[in-house]
Order: structure tokens, then C-alpha cells, then sequence
């Protein structure tokens, strides 16, 4: 899977889980550049990106990732 | 061992003169020592040795054991579950006992069985509710990944009983603090200056103004058939007060030991009583309390596949918007009863401090587009320094309402006290004589407005930027004033037990 492609999937994602078709996400996008995008949502974001890519973060994953880049990496290193 | 007492002052001057004086590679078996003092101190027997041998133990081997096993998913989560059953199992056997009882005396009353429980005394070591979490947090953060486990067995012991947050926390992270904690310390002065003017400042807070606060609460709290309506209310608002003072000068005290030491331990307070809701204040209030429910218990919860097939269930039926939330506030209940119980096995904490929280958080999230509508009908600006206002008392007061069941004895005794303030008395605040009769008198209370205000002050210029910084920056006269001005004002104002009163001497013979 290609980074562009991941990417792509995500925004998808993000769209449906704020509700907001404008969303366009980047490796440096952070819960400060969306406005909805609190720690609660957070949790729902990440189950919604496992089930779009059908894999799990694990909860220290959860945590400590900074920014949709790292949430990224996670993804495309559990491809491999 | 009481943080204010001439013990405690004695035994933290012994381990700091240790610590810089023996060699730096054995500085941690110090505080390993010190820790073990401490946790014993009150309480020696085989049964309290075995105790914190029954937390260490498991915890020690089984986090190996996850380790070696992070690559075999099953198997480490089955090492992870069986060690946080050892720990809370012991945790639920001491302290949580009498709370299943009592359900079950509550319960057969109900049922006209004509049988009770005998309740039953269990003897815990001190910080039992602190290190059991902290464990469970380290053998969690190396199954996630986060940390590898200690080798050393007794480092692991050490970052257990770190002695200075055994009696009111803060919660420590393996990875923040394993560094410092087993790490090579030089004396420095400065942060020795540093260290001590928090203490002297926590030590401010606990003598001057919260023990002062406890006369009162304690004089109204115990008759309440002679003192009713504003007595109570003021005494109310006192207690939240107190508890503030008392538990975040411990916080202080502890916090300059550590700085001393050279161990930096994460904020627990942050200015609670300017938050504007009970939201906000949480978020200042035992700050790594929270983190640690959160980050455990929480998200895991709203995580699991229960919460999220309830979520979807719940979309399908509610619409999305609403559908999501429910997972959301159900999680947080089972949080705020769990915070509730943590403070203490017994049902006015699970309400106080536990499901009125959830209360008062669940109204604010669920009102907040109603009350948003009313302002802009009514044209109210809600940044106005007046509007604002209105928001932390309202807060405070929600606060110290479900405090109450914190201090009572039991909840018809929380209910007893709430009845009696609305008994209409306003003259005793007014006549000059009334309200000193309450365990105060008029020194004492002006004593204590003082010191409040001393308090406040120099917590709103805290916000602006790190104040013991600022002070050291002045020059020497400005500093010397103010370092034994808070000394004399803690020997002579502070409140030290009955039959000790120094002010007396000093200033009401005249």
C-alpha cells in the first residue's frame, strides 16, 4: 500500500467520523486543526480507521501518536 | 507519618543528608531504604510485610514475563490479566470488603431477613491505593510497549514505595520517572531553595489555613442540633476548602522534597477553584488521577467491543450524533464510580466524589446548547469578567455540595446536614458573636481571611509564569522578607492540636 493511498482512505475516515466534508488531512494535521477532534473523539477515529484498514492500534499507540503522519507509519508498518 | 509533623520534618532532613553524602552510584538504595521506613513506620507485622511483598512479587516476574512474551499476544495479555488480579484482588480484599457487606446487610434488610453482617477491620499499609495503581500502570505500559521492565528487583521495589508519594500521590509513570529515580544526583542549591520554599509554602497551606478551616467544619459537623442554617453553609464551603488546602499542601510538600532529591514528579493541582465548570475543574483537581482513569480505564472501556457494538446499536437507533454519545456517558459513569470507590470503599464517596461528578459533567455537556441559546436571547456576554464569575461560583458551589457526602459519616448524615442548611438564621453572621462560637474566633477568622487571600494571590501570579523563579530574582532584602515572614507566619498562626496554641502568646494578651 502506497502512502498517497493510505492517506486518501483516511480522509475518507476523518470526513465520516466529524462530519464534515471539508477535512482534507496531511502528516502534520493535529486534533488542533480539527475542531471536533477531542480525546473522546479520538477513540471513535481510531476504531473507525481500524476498521477501514482492518488492523489494531494498540493502546500505547493510541496514546502517544502525534500526528496523522505517525498514525500513518503505524498503518503502512503493519502492512509489511 | 504525618507530612507536617517533627517526625516527618526529622526523617526527611536525615534522608536528604544521606542522600548527598554517600556515593552517587548507591544514592537510589537511599530511597529504597527511606521508602521502606516509611511504609513501615506506622505499621510492622508479617501481615503488612507480606502485603507489599504480594504487589511486588508478581508484578516484578510477570512484567518480565510480558516482555519476553510482547511478540505472543495471548500469552502476554494472560500475564497482564493475571497481575492486575493479583494486585487489585489484594486491593478489593483490604480496603473494599465492609462496601460488599454493608450492600449485603442493605440488601437482606430489604428482604426482612432477620440477619447482618458483622463488619470487619482490615489493617492496610499506608499509600495501598497509590502503589496498586501505579503497578498495574507499569506491567500495562510494558504490554502496550512503552517501557521495558526494571531488572532489578529492588529498583523495581523502589519505584513502588517511592516514599515521598505514598500518602497522597501524585501518580508516577514508569518512563517519566525511571531515569530520575535511579539516577546519580548532585546537591544544588538552588533547587535546594526551590524544593524548600514549596514546602514552606505546603506547610503554609496544611497549618495556617486548612487545619484553621477544620476547627470550624469539625465544631459544626459534630453538633449539628446546635449549629444549623448559615453555620452550615459557611461550614459547606469551608470543607472543600480544607480538603483543597490540606491535600494540595501535601502535594506541595511533597513536590519540594522531590524537587531537593532531584526527582521531578508531575502537577497534581492546578488552580481548581477558577475552572468555570466541573469539567474544567477536574481537570485541575488530582490532575494524574485522571490521566491515570483515563488512559486505563477509559479509553480501553470506550475502546472494547462492547462499547463499540452498543455505539453502532445505538446509531442505527438514535441517529448518529446521539448514538455515539451513549457509549461515551456510559464509560464515564463506570469512570466516576470507580473514581468514587477509589477515595474510599463506601457509598458516600462513590456518590461525593464519584457519581455527582458524573452528574453535574453529564448536565453541563448535555445543557450547554440550551444554556448557549438563552445567552444569546438574553444578549449576555459570556467573557465578561461578571459572567465568569458567576461560572466558578456556581462551580464551587456544585463542588462543595457533593463534598458534603465526602465529610459525612454516612448519607442519611450527608442528607441530615444538607436539611439543616436551609434552616433561615442569616443574624448569626451579623451579630457579632454568633459565628465565633463555631470553633473560630474573630482572630481566628481574621486569620484566616488573611491567608486566603495571601493564598489566592500568589496562586494568580503563579499563572503568570514560575513564582519561586521570580522571587529568587529579587534582590536579597525582598527575598529574606518574604522567606521569614512564611516561616513566622507558620510558627505562630499555624494550628498545631489542641493545647498548642503559640499566637496566644503572642498576640491575645493584649
Amino acid at each position: 500500500m502506497e502512502r498517497e493511498e493510505v492517506f486518501e482512505r483516511l480522509n475518507n475516515v476523518f470526513r465520516d467520523v466529524f462530519d464534515d466534508d471539508s477535512i482534507v488531512v496531511n502528516e502534520n494535521t493535529t486534533s488542533n486543526d480539527i475542531e471536533d477532534w477531542d480525546s473522546l473523539e479520538h477513540i471513535n477515529l481510531i476504531v473507525a480507521v481500524e476498521q477501514e484498514f482492518g488492523m489494531k492500534f494498540n493502546m500505547g499507540e493510541v496514546t502517544t501518536m502525534k500526528n496523522v503522519g505517525d498514525m500513518v507509519n503505524i498503518i503502512l508498518n503493519r502492512g509489511k | 507519618m504525618s507530612l507536617t509533623s517533627l517526625t516527618f520534618l526529622f526523617f526527611g532532613l536525615m534522608v536528604l543528608l544521606i542522600y548527598f553524602v554517600v556515593p552517587k552510584k548507591i544514592q537510589w538504595v537511599v530511597l529504597l531504604v527511606s521508602s521502606v521506613i516509611f511504609l513501615f513506620y506506622d505499621n510492622l507485622n508479617v501481615g503488612t510485610v507480606i502485603q507489599a511483598l504480594v504487589v511486588l512479587v508478581p508484578t516484578y516476574f510477570l512484567g518480565m514475563a510480558i516482555y519476553k512474551n510482547k511478540d505472543d499476544a495471548k500469552k502476554s495479555k494472560r500475564y497482564l490479566i493475571l497481575g492486575i488480579l493479583i494486585i487489585l484482588g489484594q486491593l478489593i480484599y483490604l480496603k473494599y470488603t465492609n462496601l460488599f457487606l454493608v450492600t449485603g446487610n442493605h440488601i437482606l434488610n430489604l428482604f426482612k431477613v432477620d440477619y447482618q453482617f458483622g463488619l470487619v477491620h482490615r489493617n492496610s499499609l499506608v499509600g495501598i491505593s497509590y502503589y496498586s495503581l501505579i503497578m498495574i500502570s507499569y506491567l500495562t505500559d510494558i504490554y502496550r510497549g512503552l517501557v521495558e521492565p526494571q531488572k532489578n528487583i529492588f529498583k523495581c521495589a523502589l519505584f513502588m514505595s517511592y516514599f515521598p508519594i505514598l500518602t497522597s500521590g501524585p501518580f508516577i509513570r514508569y518512563d517519566a520517572i525511571e531515569n530520575e529515580l535511579y539516577g546519580k544526583h548532585k546537591f544544588d542549591y538552588k533547587r535546594m531553595c526551590r524544593g524548600l520554599v514549596r514546602i514552606l509554602w505546603g506547610v503554609f497551606k496544611i497549618l495556617v489555613i486548612s487545619q484553621r478551616l477544620g476547627m470550624f467544619v469539625d465544631t459544626v459537623y459534630g453538633n449539628l442540633a446546635k449549629f444549623d442554617g448559615f453555620y452550615t453553609i459557611i461550614a459547606i464551603l469551608f470543607f472543600t476548602l480544607q480538603l483543597y488546602t490540606n491535600f494540595s499542601g501535601s502535594i506541595d510538600v511533597i513536590m519540594g522534597i522531590s524537587e531537593i532529591i532531584g526527582i521531578k514528579l508531575p502537577e497534581n493541582f492546578t488552580l481548581p477553584f477558577f475552572s468555570r465548570s466541573i469539567t474544567e475543574l477536574w481537570r485541575n483537581w488530582h490532575i494524574t488521577l485522571g490521566c491515570w482513569l483515563k488512559d486505563y480505564i477509559f479509553y480501553p472501556l470506550l475502546k472494547s467491543d462492547f462499547m463499540q457494538n452498543l455505539g453502532k446499536k445505538c446509531k442505527e437507533k438514535f441517529g448518529k450524533k446521539t448514538g455515539k454519545k451513549i457509549p461515551m456517558y456510559l464509560s464515564m459513569f463506570i469512570m466516576w464510580v470507580l473514581i468514587g470507590a477509589w477515595h474510599e470503599g463506601a457509598y458516600t464517596f462513590i456518590i461525593g466524589s464519584g457519581i455527582l461528578q458524573f452528574i453535574y459533567i453529564f448536565l453541563e455537556e448535555t445543557l450547554a446548547p440550551v444554556a448557549e441559546k438563552v445567552n444569546k436571547k438574553l444578549g449576555i456576554d459570556t467573557e465578561k469578567f461578571s459572567y465568569k464569575l458567576y461560572q466558578m461560583l456556581r462551580t464551587y458551589l456544585l463542588f462543595s455540595i457533593a463534598m458534603i457526602f465526602f465529610r459525612a459519616t454516612s448519607v442519611t448524615n450527608a442528607i441530615h446536614i444538607m436539611k439543616n442548611a436551609f434552616v433561615w438564621n442569616p443574624w448569626v453572621l451579623f451579630d457579632r458573636t454568633s459565628l465565633y462560637k463555631a470553633g473560630l474566633d474573630m482572630y481566628d477568622f481574621r486569620i484566616l481571611i488573611y491567608s486566603l487571600i495571601i493564598m489566592f494571590v500568589v496562586q494568580l501570579l503563579a499563572r503568570r509564569g514560575d513564582i519561586r523563579e521570580k522571587l529568587f530574582k529579587q534582590n536579597i532584602v525582598f527575598r529574606w522578607v518574604c522567606l521569614y515572614s512564611l516561616i513566622f507566619i507558620i510558627l505562630i498562626f499555624g494550628c498545631y492540636g489542641p493545647g498548642y496554641d503559640p499566637a496566644a502568646f503572642i498576640y491575645r494578651q493584649f
